[in-house]
């Protein structure tokens, strides 16, 4: 499968206009990191220099997010791999450049495609703290420990776009409860050693 | 009467009647009719599986029912009062005597109390209230093979199930941890585990 289409890679030599090197760098990771419905606004703000028309900005724009997306997806890793996407007659020192821009982004765009990939709701953060319950209206004097557990859970990034939901909620442990919860995790560790010694 | 220590409030009238009426009682039937308060005591929720064992109670042993249950209200006001208020046995004698119960009866019945009192006690620690109790934890864990975005990924993933218990409901969070963040979770929960042993 061809990492783009003909017009597509037309498209990139646009690219030769751009004021800098940095341009096109600042380019590609605007590019990569948009979603498909974002590049023309995307477009719209980034190549007025670059292109003659808005339609020419809209197809660099749409070709640099899916040759970025292309590379990310297929974890390409190693030069000569990215280098062998572009056809022949492709321009020699644009070809190296976004080859270079590329490598050099590839973890990070990895890791943030990882980090958007859909889920059930995240857990961002957890905080807890121990109460000694000394008084209630079944006993009127005691000493119970009791534990609070706020787990801070995200909506699935995906569905939230920029402003992720993130809700706490607060859950109370008894000591046995605890002691059981633990007895889980041990275990769910226990099987997760199995799993990576194998 | 004097100060009375499972209650601060008056006592109903009744209850100086129910007493005598109590002492009536041989010590077998006296001994029975608390073995079956006791038995109520501590599994509160067999109402019915009670109130069968006092009508035959009842019938066993010639009395009617309706009396029997007022003797049998008057009665509980003490244990449920002594519960709340951590009362010793010698306190639950003390006040059966105060009220008119005879003293056999009454060391009797603080003898049942001291043998029942860790159970009824835990039971009513169980009944304190707890916000958003934790009820259950499912879990599991498996590997992310590839999504849209990456054709291969290979990446652990946790998930976890937590019936949390708000008011009178259980609703179901879901939760997904990283590998890292699990084994973070599970150093803190010892930690909590720690702390709380030290209170205990």
């Amino acid at each position: 499968m061809a990492a783009l289409r003909e017009e597509e890679f037309a498209a990139l030599q646009s690219l030769l206009k751009a004021p800098s090197k940095d341009a096109v760098r600042q380019l590609c990771q605007e590019c990569f990191s948009s979603p498909p419905a974002a590049l023309r606004p995307l477009a719209q703000r980034a190549c007025p220099g670059l292109a003659a028309d808005p339609e020419e900005a809209e197809q660099l724009v749409s070709a640099l997010h899916n040759l970025t997306r292309h590379v990310v997806y297929r974890g390409l890793t190693r030069a000569e791999d990215i280098l062998s996407l572009f056809p022949e007659n492709f321009h020699q020192n644009l070809k190296n450049l976004l080859t270079k821009i590329i490598l050099e982004n590839i973890s990070a765009w990895r890791n943030e495609a990882q980090a958007s990939q859909i889920s059930l709701p995240r857990l961002v953060d957890m905080d807890w703290r121990v109460d000694i319950k000394t008084s209630s209206d079944s006993i009127i004097r005691m000493a119970v420990p009791t534990c609070l557990l706020q787990l801070k859970i995200q909506e699935d990034a995906a569905l939230c776009g920029n402003n992720p939901v993130v809700s706490a909620l607060t859950v109370e442990l008894s000591k046995e409860t605890l002691d059981t919860m633990l007895e889980g995790l041990g275990r769910i560790r226990d099987q997760l050693s199995a799993v990576a010694n194998k | 009467m004097g100060l009375l220590n499972f209650t601060r409030d008056p006592v109903p009238e009744a209850v100086s009647g129910d007493m005598h009426n109590l002492n009536q009682l041989s010590a077998q039937q006296f001994s029975e009719l608390t073995e079956v308060l006791f038995r109520f005591l501590t599994e509160p929720k067999e109402v019915e599986r009670f109130l069968a064992q006092l009508s035959d109670f009842a019938t066993m042993n010639k009395i009617s029912l309706g009396p029997l249950k007022n003797i049998v209200k008057s009665i509980l006001l003490v244990p449920n009062g002594a519960l709340k208020r951590n009362l010793s046995s010698e306190q639950v004698k003390a006040d059966f005597i105060a009220l008119g119960l005879s003293e056999e009866k009454a060391s009797y019945f603080a003898e049942q109390w001291k043998v029942n009192s860790p159970t009824l006690t835990r039971l009513a620690v169980g009944q304190t209230l707890m916000i958003n109790q934790l009820i259950d934890m499912e879990w599991k864990f498996g590997v992310t093979a590839g999504s849209s975005e990456l054709e291969k990924v290979g990446s652990i993933f946790l998930q976890l199930k937590l019936v949390i218990k708000k008011g009178s409901q259980l609703e179901n969070v879901y939760v997904e941890l990283t590998l890292p963040q699990f084994y973070s979770f599970l150093h803190e929960m010892e930690r909590v585990k720690t702390s709380l042993e030290s209170f205990s």
